[in-house]
C-alpha cells in the first residue's frame, strides 16, 4: 500500500512515516501543507491518504478542504482525516462528499497502531471509520423521548461500534458474542429506530450517523 | 531643601511666562466689556464670535503651558463647531459653559497673573541683592546709602545682610512654588471640562476601551488555544504514537524499541515545557509567589543587557494588572535586548497619586535603555503592538519615543481602580 501524508508538525510528520514504513507501509510522500498534498496526490496516485485537519497558513480547517478537494480530483481516493479535537461538523463536511473510503479519527488514535492500521485498512477497502468520539457526542445529545434511550445498554455498544464503521464480525470480535448475537441486536435497533432494515457497509454507517445528528 | 529648589526652578519660568499671557488676559478683559457693552446697546453682537474665539485662542495657548508645568494635558472642553447660521452659533457660543469659564479665567489671571510674574524674578532677585550689597555698599555715596531694607552705612550693617539673604531665599523657596501651584491649579480646573462633560467623554472613552479589552481577551484566548493545539497537544500525541511504534516494535524486535522510547521521552519533555511556557504566558506563577516587585526583579536579572530596576511605593495590584505590567516590562526588556544594542536599561515602576478628586491613582512603568533608539511601531514592532493592546485594555496609555540615536523609552500608564 502506498499512501501521502500531510502534516505540519514535523515530529508527528516524521513519527507518522516511522509508523507506517514499519508495518510496511510505504510512504509515497510526507508534505505540510494543502498545495503540496494535492500536487502529491497528483503524482503519487497513492492508494491512500492521511491529512491532519489543521494546515497552515489558517490552522482551522484547511485540512478538510485539502481532502475534499483531493476527492474531487481523484474520485474514490481512500482519506484518513487526523484531527486534534471532535468537531462533528467537519465529519459531516467529509461525510458530504461521499462516505465511502473516508475516515475521520482522534490524532490520539495512531497511537493504537493495530486499530489504527485496521481504520486505514478500512478506509482503503472503501469503508467509513468514525471516531468513537464523534459516535459518542451524537449518542449523548439525545433528548428525552428519543427512541435511543429505549436501547439496552448491550444496544447502545452496538449502535457505536456500528457508527464507528465496523462490519458485524468485528462487532462480534469487540464484544466477545457471536456473530448471531450481533445480527439479532442489530434487528433489534432497527426495529427500534424504525431504520430500513438490510443495508451493510458504509450506507449503514450513513443511516447510523444520519439517525443520531438528526 | 533639594525639592524646595527644584520646584522653585520649575516654578519661575512657568511663572514668567505667566506674565505676558496675563497682559494678554487684560487686554482681552477690556474687549469682553467693550463687546458686553455695546451687547446692551445692540449691535455688539456680532463681535461675540471673533471675541470667543481670541478668548479661546488665548485659553488654549493657557492650557498648554499649564500642561507644560504640571505633565498632566489640560483637555478642551470645546464642543466641535457647528455650521449654525451666525445668530443661531452666537447662542450656542453664549450657552456653552465653556466660555464662561474660559472668562473667569481671563478675569483671575488678568488680575493676578502679574502680580505672580513681577514677584516671581523680584523675590530671587531680591536675595541675589542682599547677597552682594557687603560687597558694594562702601562703593555708594554717604547721602544715599543702600536700603535694603535699612540703611547699610556699617561693616555690622552689611553683616546684617546674611539674615536678610536667608529670609529672600526662604521667601522665594515658598512663595514661587506656592504662587505656580496656585495659578496652575484654578487654571486647570477653570479651563478643562466640567465634570458633566468630563463623565460622558469618560462613558464614550470606556465603551471603546471595554471593547479593546474584549477584543484583547478574544485574542488571547485564540493565541492560548492554538498554543495549546499546535504545541503540547501535538507533543503529547507524538509521545503516544512513538510509545505505540514502540510497543510493535517490543513483540517484533526488542532491539529496535529503545530508540523509540527515548523519543517518545523527548517529546513528553517537550510537552511540559511547552505547556509551562503557556502558563508563564497567561500568569506568570513568580507573580503569584513574588508579587510584582519580585518577579520584575527576576526579569532585570535575567535580561541579556544589564538592567537597574526602580520600584517605587508598590503594593499588591489585581492580578491582570499584574500581569499586564509584567509582560509590558517582559516585552520591552526583550525589545531591548534583540534590536536597540543598548548597554544599559532602566525600569522604573511606581504608583502615581491621584492629582485631584476626580483623578485615579496610576501605575506608571518606564523602560529606558541607552540604545541606538530608532524603535518603529510599523515596522515589526509587534512587541510594542502587544504593549500598547495590553496597556490599552485596561484604560491606560503607551508612549514611545525612541529618536534615532537613543535612547528609547516605553512608558505605559495604567489606572488601577483602588
Amino acid at each position: 500500500m502506498r499512501v501521502v501524508i500531510a502534516e505540519d508538525d514535523t515530529l508527528l510528520r516524521e513519527g507518522l512515516v516511522l509508523l507506517l514504513a514499519g508495518e510496511g507501509i510505504e510512504v509515497a510522500a510526507a508534505v505540510d501543507n494543502a498545495d503540496d498534498f494535492l500536487a502529491a496526490v497528483r503524482a503519487e496516485q497513492p492508494d491512500a491518504a492521511v491529512v491532519d485537519v489543521r494546515l497552515p497558513p489558517g490552522f482551522t480547517d484547511e485540512g478538510i478542504a485539502a481532502a475534499a478537494a483531493a476527492r474531487r480530483e481523484h474520485p474514490g481516493l481512500p482519506v484518513l482525516v487526523l484531527s486534534a479535537y471532535v468537531e462533528d461538523s467537519y465529519a459531516t463536511e467529509l461525510l458530504a462528499g461521499g462516505a465511502d473510503g473516508v475516515g475521520y479519527l482522534l490524532k490520539e488514535r495512531v497511537g493504537k497502531v493495530e486499530q489504527f492500521l485496521d481504520a486505514l485498512h478500512r478506509v482503503v477497502a472503501g469503508g467509513t471509520v468514525m471516531d468513537p468520539e464523534v459516535v459518542s457526542q451524537l449518542m449523548v445529545r439525545r433528548r428525552a423521548d428519543d427512541p435511543v434511550r429505549t436501547l439496552t445498554p448491550r444496544e447502545r455498544e452496538v449502535l457505536a461500534l456500528m457508527a464507528e464503521g465496523l462490519a458485524n464480525p468485528d462487532i462480534a470480535g469487540r464484544l466477545v458474542v457471536t456473530e448471531t448475537a450481533v445480527s439479532k441486536h442489530i434487528r433489534n435497533i432497527f426495529a427500534k429506530l424504525g431504520l430500513a432494515h438490510g443495508d451493510t457497509g458504509h450506507r449503514r454507517v450513513l443511516a447510523v450517523l444520519a439517525y443520531l445528528k438528526s | 531643601m533639594r525639592t524646595a529648589a527644584g520646584a522653585t526652578r520649575r516654578a519661575l519660568p512657568f511663572l514668567l511666562r505667566g506674565f505676558p499671557s496675563s497682559v494678554v488676559a487684560l487686554v482681552l478683559l477690556i474687549r469682553v466689556l467693550l463687546v458686553a457693552a455695546f451687547t446692551l446697546v445692540g449691535i455688539g453682537w456680532l463681535a461675540i464670535p471673533s471675541t470667543v474665539r481670541s478668548v479661546r485662542r488665548w485659553a488654549g495657548r493657557e492650557r498648554r503651558r499649564i500642561a507644560a508645568f504640571t505633565g498632566r494635558p489640560v483637555p478642551a472642553p470645546y464642543d466641535p463647531p457647528g455650521r449654525d447660521d451666525p445668530a443661531t452659533r452666537t447662542r450656542t457660543l453664549l450657552a456653552d459653559p465653556a466660555t464662561w469659564r474660559d472668562l473667569g479665567w481671563v478675569l483671575i489671571h488678568g488680575l493676578t497673573g502679574l502680580v505672580a510674574g513681577l514677584l516671581a524674578p523680584v523675590l530671587p532677585l531680591g536675595a541675589v541683592n542682599a547677597a552682594v550689597v557687603p560687597l558694594y555698599w562702601k562703593a555708594m555715596p554717604a547721602d544715599d546709602p543702600v536700603e535694603a531694607p535699612y540703611a547699610v552705612t556699617s561693616w555690622l550693617g552689611a553683616l546684617g545682610m546674611v539674615p536678610i539673604t536667608v529670609g529672600w531665599l526662604i521667601l522665594t523657596l515658598v512663595v514661587v512654588p506656592l504662587l505656580a501651584g496656585w495659578q496652575a491649579r484654578v487654571g486647570r480646573r477653570l479651563l478643562r471640562p466640567t465634570r458633566d462633560v468630563r463623565l460622558s467623554e469618560r462613558v464614550t472613552e470606556l465603551t471603546a476601551t471595554r471593547a479593546a479589552a474584549l477584543e484583547a481577551h478574544g485574542a488571547e484566548l485564540r493565541r492560548i488555544e492554538r498554543d495549546l493545539h499546535d504545541g503540547t497537544q501535538n507533543r503529547l500525541v507524538g509521545v503516544i504514537m512513538h510509545l505505540g511504534i514502540a510497543e510493535r516494535a517490543l513483540r517484533r524486535d526488542p532491539e529496535s524499541a529503545l530508540p523509540l522510547l527515548l523519543r517518545a521521552q523527548d517529546q513528553a519533555a517537550d510537552a511540559l515545557g511547552e505547556l509551562r511556557d503557556v502558563v508563564r504566558s497567561i500568569y506568570p506563577p513568580v507573580l503569584a509567589e513574588r508579587g510584582l516587585d519580585g518577579a520584575l526583579a527576576a526579569l532585570a536579572a535575567r535580561c541579556a543587557v544589564p538592567c537597574t530596576l526602580r520600584v517605587d511605593g508598590l503594593r499588591r495590584l489585581p492580578a491582570a494588572l499584574e500581569a499586564a505590567a509584567y509582560f509590558v516590562v517582559a516585552e520591552a526588556l526583550t525589545n531591548t535586548a534583540k534590536h536597540s544594542g543598548a548597554e544599559h536599561a532602566e525600569v522604573t515602576v511606581s504608583l502615581r497619586p491621584p492629582a485631584d478628586p476626580d483623578d485615579e491613582e496610576a501605575l506608571v512603568i518606564e523602560v529606558r535603555d541607552d540604545g541606538h533608539g530608532g524603535a518603529d511601531e510599523s515596522g515589526g514592532g509587534s512587541g510594542l503592538a502587544g504593549i500598547r493592546r495590553r496597556v490599552a485594555a485596561f484604560d491606560g496609555h503607551t508612549d514611545l519615543a525612541s529618536p534615532h540615536g537613543g535612547p528609547t523609552v516605553v512608558r505605559a500608564v495604567i489606572p488601577c481602580a483602588s
